[in-house]
């Protein structure tokens, strides 16, 4: 897991960082092609304002369900609106959940993690992971609509549910991480030194934490994507007109014959994106853990 | 191994009770009361009216007294009626979990079926072209959304074959056939990812045991490649494969309920699906039960089974 560093003192964080982004463009061909497809996505939905050619929720009375051409490039759907537009914006909505997903979710569950598995002792330690146990009994999408059921469909509350979906995950990954470090002998000879918790879990915890959790993190981001998407096409995630692909696939389904571009292209680019943070998270893993063979 | 399955039981039966309670106690902490709730599309209820329904679902009872006659309730099988119709809970699951239970083993089937061949060759053929393309399809087949997958399988496959599912669902003891190709489509979009999955675990466990001395020596004394794979390098390969299909389980059945609703067959998936809709909180509350105990037993089984595969399992702590 850890990866032994050889570099000589004085070297700088940034580029040392630098280095580790050229050996990873190095080993990883498919994770760099995969993170460069993450970054046009990123900049794509950052800017959509600046790119999408039309209002993502403006109707074209006189352009329904056309196929794609030089003035509506992905084709317009239904309501004459234009999907590249939409599938620009729903890029935004998507990334904008998933990752306010990973800083609500993601960090409850890393705390939970690193609180279990570094001082949990018998008993706070098996409670927590019951509850932790308890939360992944329920198939991902029945939990989501459970909560949806309770709390009623909103943005908001699509968050709230993708949270509880992720916690027990980045709970496994930091209580396991933890578990380890907390016998390493390094830390044992930290806590003799009289270091307190806090610095212990900020030189040796944070530092070990960091390579899984990125991996996780990845990961994590496609389930969430897919996720959001399969339960906005339910109609129980982001309501319209708020473009999503969740819900484009679901206003697309009934004109399958007649209009396929209005499901071929939101889920599409979900696949893709999906792709790009499954096999960018593949390569993390490689990359920092070369031994295991995948 | 008896204890080893008993202490699994045991561990499982509180995990159950612990989904339970959750459901229950989230069911009842949300604000806004359920009676209001239901209660809410009627013009002109009464104060009196709130609270006699209220009375008539003990919701004026303590928590913990209504908790623990939901509890007792529900070990019974009793998980109360219907808002929409008046329809006992457990007879509505009943009657559509088989389907589910169905379409879901008919997914694994093909997963199971397909991903094995897949991942030999993938191994076998290490880093030829084929391997590569395979390894691409396997990570493809893990990305894509299975109800997008669906959608275009319905539409596209139909086109191509001028051929559609049956408009009306039929139970496999009214006529089969109609019914396997029915759950067909739905369990091949379902199925795909844990193709993808076993695929890509079979490979990985595979390369490490073709790898191992013990492989060396079969292959010293001349036995022939297709006996070195499949009958020494597959035994000791197949114990990952068969922790893929305990991961799959949550997926698979969290699966059916999107697909169910996108090829119309009336499962579990479909049942709860509609009754998060009508906000019809004791099927929502029975079903969910229902899916952590699905999901709870059939990782046990999938427990044990590697138990039985790999005696030195048993024996670790759980």
């Amino acid at each position: 897991m850890s990866t032994l560093d050889h570099r000589p003192a004085g070297t700088g964080r940034l580029t040392s960082f630098g280095r580790g982004l050229l050996r990873f463009a190095r080993t990883q061909p498919f994770g760099s092609i995969a993170l460069g497809v993450i970054i046009i996505f990123v900049l794509a939905a950052l800017f959509a304002p600046l790119i999408a050619p039309y209002d993502p929720v403006a109707q074209h009375r006189d352009a329904i369900q056309l196929p794609p051409s030089g003035e509506f490039w992905l084709g317009t759907d239904d309501l004459g609106r234009d999907v590249f537009s939409r599938v620009l914006y729903g890029a935004r909505t998507s990334l904008l959940v998933a990752l306010a997903t990973l800083a609500t979710g993601g960090v409850l569950g890393s705390v939970i993690g690193i609180f279990s598995g570094y001082f949990g002792g018998r008993w706070i330690d098996s409670v927590l992971q019951r509850v932790m146990d308890t939360l992944m009994a329920i198939p991902g999408i029945v939990l989501l609509l459970f909560v949806a059921a309770l709390l009623g469909p909103s943005v908001r509350n699509t968050i709230i549910a993708l949270s509880l979906l992720v916690i027990p995950s980045f709970n496994r990954v930091a209580r396991g991480q933890m578990l380890q470090i907390r016998e390493e002998l390094y830390v044992t000879a930290a806590r003799a030194n009289g270091c307190g918790v806090l610095r212990i879990l900020r030189t040796h915890g944070l530092p070990n934490l960091l390579a899984p959790m990125l991996v996780v993190m990845s990961l994590m981001l496609a389930i969430v994507m897919i996720a959001e998407s399969a339960l906005s096409f339910l109609g129980v995630g982001t309501p319209p007109p708020t473009p999503s692909w969740g819900l484009m696939l679901s206003d697309g389904s009934r004109y399958m014959e007649i209009a396929p571009w209005m499901v071929v292209f939101p889920g599409g680019m979900l696949a893709v994106a999906v792709l790009a943070f499954n096999l960018l998270g593949d390569a993390l893993r490689d990359f920092f853990d070369p031994k295991q063979i995948r | 191994m008896t204890e080893y399955v008993i202490r699994r039981l045991l561990y499982g039966l509180l995990v159950v009770f612990l989904v339970t309670v959750f459901v229950f106690l989230a069911l009842r902490l949300i604000p806004g009361d359920v009676v209001r709730l239901q209660l809410a599309d009627a013009p002109g209820v009464t104060e009196e009216q709130v609270d006699r329904l209220a009375a008539e679902l003990g919701l004026n009872q303590p928590l913990f007294t209504q908790l623990g006659t939901f509890l007792a309730d529900a070990v019974r099988g009793d998980f109360g009626q219907s808002f929409q119709d008046g329809e006992q809970v457990t007879t509505l699951i009943g009657e559509r979990l088989p389907i589910t239970l169905q379409l879901g083993a008919m997914a694994v089937l093909f997963g199971v079926l397909a991903g094995i061949p897949l991942g030999v060759l993938s191994a076998v053929r290490r880093n030829s072209w084929l391997d590569q393309s395979l390894r691409l399809v396997s990570v493809a087949g893990i990305s894509i959304p299975n109800f997008w997958l669906g959608l275009l399988m319905v539409t596209y496959l139909a086109l191509l074959f001028t051929w559609s599912p049956p408009l009306v669902y039929q139970g496999p003891t009214e006529d089969l056939s109609s019914n396997l190709v029915h759950l067909a489509l739905p369990a091949l979009a379902l199925g795909t990812s844990t193709m993808a999955s076993i695929a890509r675990m079979l490979r990985s466990s595979l390369l490490e045991v073709l790898h191992s001395n013990f492989i060396r020596t079969v292959r010293a004394k001349g036995a022939s490649e297709l006996r070195v794979i499949g009958k020494h390098a597959m035994r000791n390969s197949v114990v990952p494969v068969f922790s893929i299909l305990g991961l799959q389980v949550g997926h698979i059945l969290g699966g059916t309920v999107i697909l169910e609703s996108i090829f119309g067959i009336p499962g579990m998936g479909m049942l709860i699906f509609e009754s998060v809709q009508m906000r019809d909180y004791p099927v929502v509350l029975g079903c969910v039960v229902v899916y952590g105990a699905v999901f709870v037993l059939i990782n046990l089984i999938v427990d044990v089974c590697y138990g039985v595969i790999d005696p030195r399992i048993r024996y670790a702590r759980t």
